[in-house]
């Protein structure tokens, strides 16, 4: 909101003039209204492992955050590039693999990873497009410029509070809302809907259904939403079914069948005859159907690979080696401990990088150099020389603030953007994103689990 | 030399259970010195099948059946031709090994070179190649391989029923008893430990009196490919000490036995199953010439049924009435 010489940006003042004319015990009300209203409709997320309340809002802030039109544009320019050859990318491990024999990209890190599904070799997919929908990560930097700090190509979520923000802080200040110019974000669904139905082999009468993996997932909510607003099925596993090769929905009115699954459960889960065998959340044989062309799966299985922490430093070099262009957005300096030049840095410059396991997420695995204790350093160095390809490190990161209402004050508070990216026939990204905040004072993590809570974010059409 | 195989599988279920969804590696595969004359299956409640070729080019039919059913039996029979092995030398030259390095084997077989599911490493994989002095090949590499066979043999008993098909090869090396299956996984992670790219083979074997086999005569069986520069992809059978020859007949081939189970299904409903495989080989003479598999790349089904008459129909019924 302020410039670093401590005066208000310029598309920060009508909002900065407006809540100073407000009472805090104004402010206040429209806080309480807000989160009203969240509860009233039933926004809500799962916290797991916590007895208490295990449904939850999650905290919006009442003070949006605004974004230019002209960091919109480089923003959206950038994040269309990076799926266009993450695309690309997935296409071709899957493929003939030229990006690995050109020694480009190690086959170790490909082949080696997890998130590798050999079974998606040479199945073709609809316009090329792997990952329908992604969330990325995006932090901005003290320079004014957004880095990407993670994408998210399996089943992101997220987009539903995007929405909800937006619905409930229009209320919260709607005549400045109605001057400021803010570019809409209501269409999302009808976007997701339109990518979707790009996918099925015809085009008309396309049926599509949400796949959850249920009612106990912390992102419920979410599905139920969409399938809801896009006026789809939203079905769980045991509700499909495979027959001679085709899937079917099982509703009211009999066995429905189904052209696109826009599906929300991992990989792992989609199938037990192909995949995890144990799985109870799955349908059997739909890989099968999928392989054979009978239905489309969103995102496609295997996109996991991509969004890895170590395929994360390649990302720029795959953008010049796919699209000969220069990468538009920055991304996070990667030293990559499988080189033995980044190898020897990481282990000088333990106390001042975040090195984190590849293979793992959510903070496992993790050690955050400043700090830990010099024992734990060690240790860790230890582990690090014992597997080096499992390890990657990153200089620590320093998030932006936004200006948050928070009991009663307007204090600064961490923020990241996830702006969420739709690719089928096109590409589409709604003018807007979720911007998570860490709502303890200094507190970096913004996750909703703990404890982090959310804004609106309004991208300005001039 | 002509094989007539029958390959019978039976699950029994303790309850009627819903639904079945099935997958089948039952094909034998067509090439080098094997060729497929002839292949059906037939599924009892019928079954429509489907097929596609795995990433390994192994042939893969499935089906489902949605009626309540209390047994599921699969019949597959094929006609298969097999010529005579080249006979391979008693070793290969001192080079062998260094031929590896002018491959560019990750490249080729990057998934047949580290440990897998099954053929993995442990500890007590690592005792036992301590204890027969297999840490490092001997040899030449056909000498070292023809070793490795000869003392998978010799340090285990064949006996069924002391592992299962999802038991880990630490239990088979501590029980000094298992079946092909765990010796293959043993032989090919020995293998790839030393460079040497190896691949599991899920197949039959013809059994003749004379050859004393100790693998179970009515069952399908497993042994193990290496690749070898000089002379391309090499079968051992440790379950029998011998090289993969005329009476082998291979159907699948994979990284482990995880890749290339002649069934893999799940079922809807609270019931016990049990599973009954018979296997026949016999040699034949009557080697009928059927056309090649064709696979079914896009069932007829896949295309959506149109809901009008079709156009030819919609002229038809315009023909004028006298």
């Amino acid at each position: 909101m302020f410039a670093s010489d401590g005066t208000v940006r310029r598309h920060y003042a009508e909002l900065s003039e407006r809540v100073s004319e407000l009472s805090s015990d104004e402010l206040r009300r429209r806080q309480q209204a807000c989160e009203q209203s969240f509860l009233h409709q039933g926004i809500t997320f799962t916290v797991y492992g916590d007895n208490s309340s295990t449904e939850r809002i999650i905290p919006t802030d009442l003070l949006p955050r605004i974004i230019t039109a002209a960091e919109w544009a480089r923003l959206e320019a950038g994040l269309k590039q990076r799926i266009q050859a993450l695309n690309l990318f997935l296409h071709d491990i899957y493929a003939d693999g030229r990006v690995l024999r050109d020694g480009l990209v190690p086959r170790a890190l490909i082949y080696g990873s997890k998130h590798y599904r050999r079974e998606m070799r040479g199945i073709p997919v609809p316009h090329g497009a792997y990952v329908n929908v992604c969330g990325t990560d995006l932090v901005r930097r003290e320079d004014g410029t957004f880095v990407v700090l993670e994408d998210n190509l399996r089943v992101p979520s997220g987009v539903s509070y995007m929405l909800a923000n937006r619905d409930v802080v229009r209320r919260a200040f709607p005549a400045l809302f109605r001057t400021a110019g803010v570019r809409p974000i209501e269409h999302y669904p009808q976007d997701l809907l339109a990518t979707l139905r790009s996918l099925a082999p015809f085009q008309d009468d396309v049926s599509i259904a949400v796949l959850t993996p249920g009612v106990f997932n912390s992102a419920y909510f979410e599905h139920a939403f969409l399938a809801r607003q896009m006026g789809v099925e939203l079905v769980e596993g045991r509700d499909i079914v495979v027959n001679d090769n085709c899937v079917y929905a099982r509703t009211t009115s009999g066995l429905k069948r189904l052209d696109v699954i826009y599906r929300r459960i991992d990989d792992d889960f989609i199938d037990p005859l192909a995949f995890r065998a144990d799985s109870t959340l799955g349908v059997p044989g739909v890989f099968n159907a999928y392989r054979a062309g009978n239905v489309v799966i969103a995102n496609a299985p295997g996109t996991g690979i991509a969004d890895d922490k170590a395929v994360y430093a390649y990302v720029p070099r795959l953008i010049r080696y796919y699209l000969s262009e220069e990468p538009i957005l920055a991304s996070v300096e990667t030293f990559l401990c499988r080189e033995p030049k980044s190898l020897s840095h990481v282990l000088a410059n333990l106390d001042s990088l975040v090195v984190k396991a590849v293979g793992e997420s959510g903070g496992y695995g993790m050690l955050v150099g400043p700090h830990a204790s010099t024992a734990e350093r060690e240790a860790f160095a230890e582990k690090i020389k014992a597997d080096p390809d499992n390890y990657i490190a990153q200089p620590t990161i320093q998030l932006s603030t936004a200006p948050c209402f928070i009991e009663g004050a307007i204090e600064p508070r961490h923020v990241d953007l996830r702006p969420f990216i739709l690719h089928g026939e096109q590409t589409t990204i709604a003018p807007g994103a979720l911007t998570r905040v860490a709502l303890k004072r200094g507190s970096l993590v913004v996750n909703s689990s703990q404890g982090g809570g959310s804004k609106d974010t309004w991208v300005l059409s001039a | 030399m002509f094989y007539s195989v029958r390959h019978v599988t039976r699950f029994r279920y303790s309850n009627p259970v819903r639904q079945s969804v099935m997958e089948l590696r039952m094909q034998p595969r067509s090439e080098g010195r094997q060729s497929l004359r002839n292949f059906q299956i037939a599924t009892m409640p019928r079954a429509q099948l489907y097929a596609y070729t795995d990433h390994f080019g192994n042939a893969v039919y499935h089906f489902n059946v949605l009626r309540e059913h209390s047994e599921l039996r699969i019949e597959a029979q094929s006609v298969i031709e097999v010529s005579h092995a080249v006979a391979l030398p008693a070793t290969a030259d001192a080079l062998e090994w260094q031929r590896y390095n002018g491959l560019n084997l990750r490249a080729e077989h990057y998934d047949l070179l580290g440990p897998s599911d099954f053929a993995c490493l442990s500890p007590e994989l690592a005792r036992f190649t301590a204890a027969h002095q297999l840490e490092r090949p001997e040899g030449d590499t056909l000498t070292a391989l023809r070793k490795l066979n000869a003392v998978i043999y010799g340090a285990f008993e064949y006996e069924v029923g002391i592992t299962q098909v999802h038991s880990p090869i630490a239990q088979a090396i501590k029980e000094r008893r298992g079946v092909c299956q765990d010796f293959a996984h043993i032989m090919i992670a020995i293998a790839r430990n030393w460079g040497v790219p190896a691949r599991y083979v899920s197949g039959y074997l013809y059994h003749r009196r004379q050859d004393k086999d100790r693998s179970a005569e009515d069952a399908t069986h497993a042994w193990v490919e290496a690749y070898l520069p000089s002379f391309g992809w090499v079968g051992f059978d440790p379950t029998n000490n011998i090289m993969a020859g005329e009476r082998h007949i291979r159907v699948a081939v994979g990284r482990d036995y995880a890749d290339v189970p002649p069934t893999r299904g799940t079922f809807k409903g609270d019931a016990e199953s049990e599973l009954a495989v018979a296997v026949t080989v016999e040699p034949t003479s009557a080697p009928v010439r059927h056309e090649e598999f064709l696979r079914v790349a896009r069932p007829i089904s896949a295309t959506k049924e149109k809901t009008g008459p079709t156009e030819q129909s919609y002229f038809q019924q315009q023909q004028q009435q006298q």
